[in-house]
């Protein structure tokens, strides 16, 4: 009886610490982000340092050559693509024609109504609604685009942790191994190590499929002469990353903003079946080949997290969301099933 | 101030100096030159296991070696809890964990407290992919430990067999005949 209590007691001081924890992270939301994007950076860069070590360099040289490499070609890619993506956001705000916009929407719900009516949906109010929605807040979206991440003090923070992240990774791993009781020292160290594996292909997987995507994206939407082809490629690469969910966001941003455009009906098609096209490689070829097939997650607690990190931390909590949900899932199951291996006993 | 810090850097030294002398003696690490013993010794772990603490149990998945740096452990085959060895200052134990993952083949407990370097598979092959040369250098030295291993317990068994027919041929003879 005594030792239920005790156990009972025990698991509930443990559960009232993960909350607090959970409460603190929370709270220090700003901070968590820029981490996690530091270690996504430090995880997806660890490679190419260690390509570095194996000609004879140390870890400190190694990290610094690769990012001074990677500064130079960040700046040169800034230079050349940012005037070229302010120039899109600022064409795309420009562009858009609420009465052009209303009537391509007009088209599009006539459209739709022919598949919708025999449902019993009379009136979809789709030009009530997007067009409302996207000229009021069509700007701010970007705006906090741009804000969340909080362009320069980002920039330079992210890499900062990263590097150290890559440089100390090592002696950081070992101290935390050092804190481990006898007893669990050896299941430690065995899951850090299969975790770590998992964990590396799945996001190096997830960032290669991610500017794959983008790079098809911007070359199909070129070849159909979609404006703002950058841009709009750059953000479905982006979105690529939450599956099920990130393709179709892709293709419905690229269609609402060639609709707000041009207004012509034609293009959209286009563009679907363009998309349509990239998902198809993207599942045949892209992702069988680089993205570690282990780290699925299920439809249905993807949406859930994609909501969950949409309310607590935004556009960016949204994008976040999943690679932390697979952190999680490999940390449990991997967690689970070394546990089982060990006699604890 | 100085010399505080000038204290921790100095123990440091002297600690990281201890462990490439004992790394010298480990037939794994033999010959490597002073630097590469400084690479091994940067991702050895150090543990501490008071008297009695079991160390590794039997039938656990092995993840490593471990080399005892100070103190006394025994190695126990569990289901006859017979003492198979007792290993010192300066022993190693658990190297086949080094080349797989299959279950150790007996429980190790410290008999007296004990300070213990872990050498664990996944930093191998870690410094593998980012030292190779020292990389395949323990591993060449390691497959040639594990070889006299197996040429010694070839030589056993062979010796086993000898004697188990010997009885056999002995049993097959008539009392009488002697």
């Amino acid at each position: 009886m005594e030792a239920t209590i005790r156990r009972w007691v025990k698991s509930l001081i443990i559960f009232a610490v993960l909350l607090g924890l959970l409460y603190f992270l929370i709270a220090i939301g700003d901070l968590v982000k820029l981490m996690i994007i530091s270690a996504i950076l430090a995880y997806v860069l660890d490679p190419l340092v260690t390509m570095i070590e194996a000609n004879g360099l140390n870890r400190t040289p190694a990290t610094a050559i690769l990012f001074s490499v990677m500064t130079l070609f960040f700046a040169l890619i800034m230079i050349l693509l940012l005037p070229v993506i302010s120039s899109e956001i600022v064409s795309i705000s420009r562009s858009i024609d609420p009465e052009k916009a209303q009537a391509a929407f007009a088209q599009l719900e006539s459209f739709l109504a022919g598949f919708t009516a025999f449902l019993g949906v009379p009136d979809l109010n789709l030009t009530t609604t997007l067009v409302d929605m996207v000229v009021q807040y069509g700007n701010d979206i970007f705006g906090n685009l741009l804000s969340v991440v909080s362009l320069f003090t980002n920039l330079v923070l992210i890499p900062f942790i990263a590097f150290f992240l890559l440089k100390d990774g090592r002696t950081i791993k070992k101290y935390l191994v050092s804190l481990v009781p006898n007893r669990y020292f050896e299941l430690t160290c065995n899951l850090l190590y299969k975790m770590d594996i998992q964990l590396g292909n799945y996001i190096r997987g997830q960032v290669i499929d991610a500017s794959i995507i983008g790079l098809l994206s911007i070359l199909a939407l070129s070849l159909l002469q979609v404006q703002n082809a950058i841009l709009i490629g750059t953000v479905a690469g982006i979105a690529n990353v939450i599956p099920y969910i990130g393709p179709i966001c892709g293709a419905v941003i690229a269609i609402v903003l060639s609709l707000l455009e041009t207004g012509d009906m034609g293009l959209v098609l286009y563009i679907a079946i363009a998309f349509i096209i990239v998902q198809l490689l993207d599942n045949v070829v892209v992702q069988p080949t680089v993205v570690a097939k282990n780290v699925n997650l299920p439809p249905l607690l993807v949406l859930l997290v994609v909501i969950i990190g949409g309310k607590f931390f935004g556009i960016l909590g949204m994008l976040l969301s999943v690679p932390l949900t697979a952190v999680l899932k490999v940390f449990l199951v991997e967690g689970y099933t070394t546990y089982k291996q060990y006699n604890f006993s | 101030m100085d010399s505080f810090w000038g204290n921790i850097f100095r123990q440091k030294d002297e600690e990281a100096e201890g462990i490439r002398n004992i790394l010298k003696k480990i037939p794994i690490f033999e010959g490597l030159r002073r630097k590469e013993l400084a690479a091994v010794e940067r991702i050895l772990y150090r543990r501490e296991y008071k008297a009695g603490e079991i160390v590794l149990n039997q039938g656990d998945p092995a993840a490593g070696m471990y080399i005892i740096e100070k103190g006394k452990v025994q190695v126990v085959f569990e289901p006859t809890q017979q003492v198979i060895a007792e290993l010192y200052d300066g022993d190693f134990f658990g190297e086949l964990a080094l080349m797989d993952e299959s279950p150790r083949s007996a429980t190790v407990v410290a008999r007296l407290d004990c300070k213990m370097l872990g050498f664990f598979q996944s930093d191998l092959l870690d410094l593998i992919e980012r030292n190779p040369r020292l990389g395949v250098k323990i591993v060449m030295r390691l497959l040639s430990v594990i070889g006299e291993r197996l040429k010694k317990s070839n030589d056993q068994v062979q010796a086993l067999q000898i004697k188990l027919y010997n009885m056999k041929q002995r049993r097959k003879t008539p009392a009488g005949d002697e």
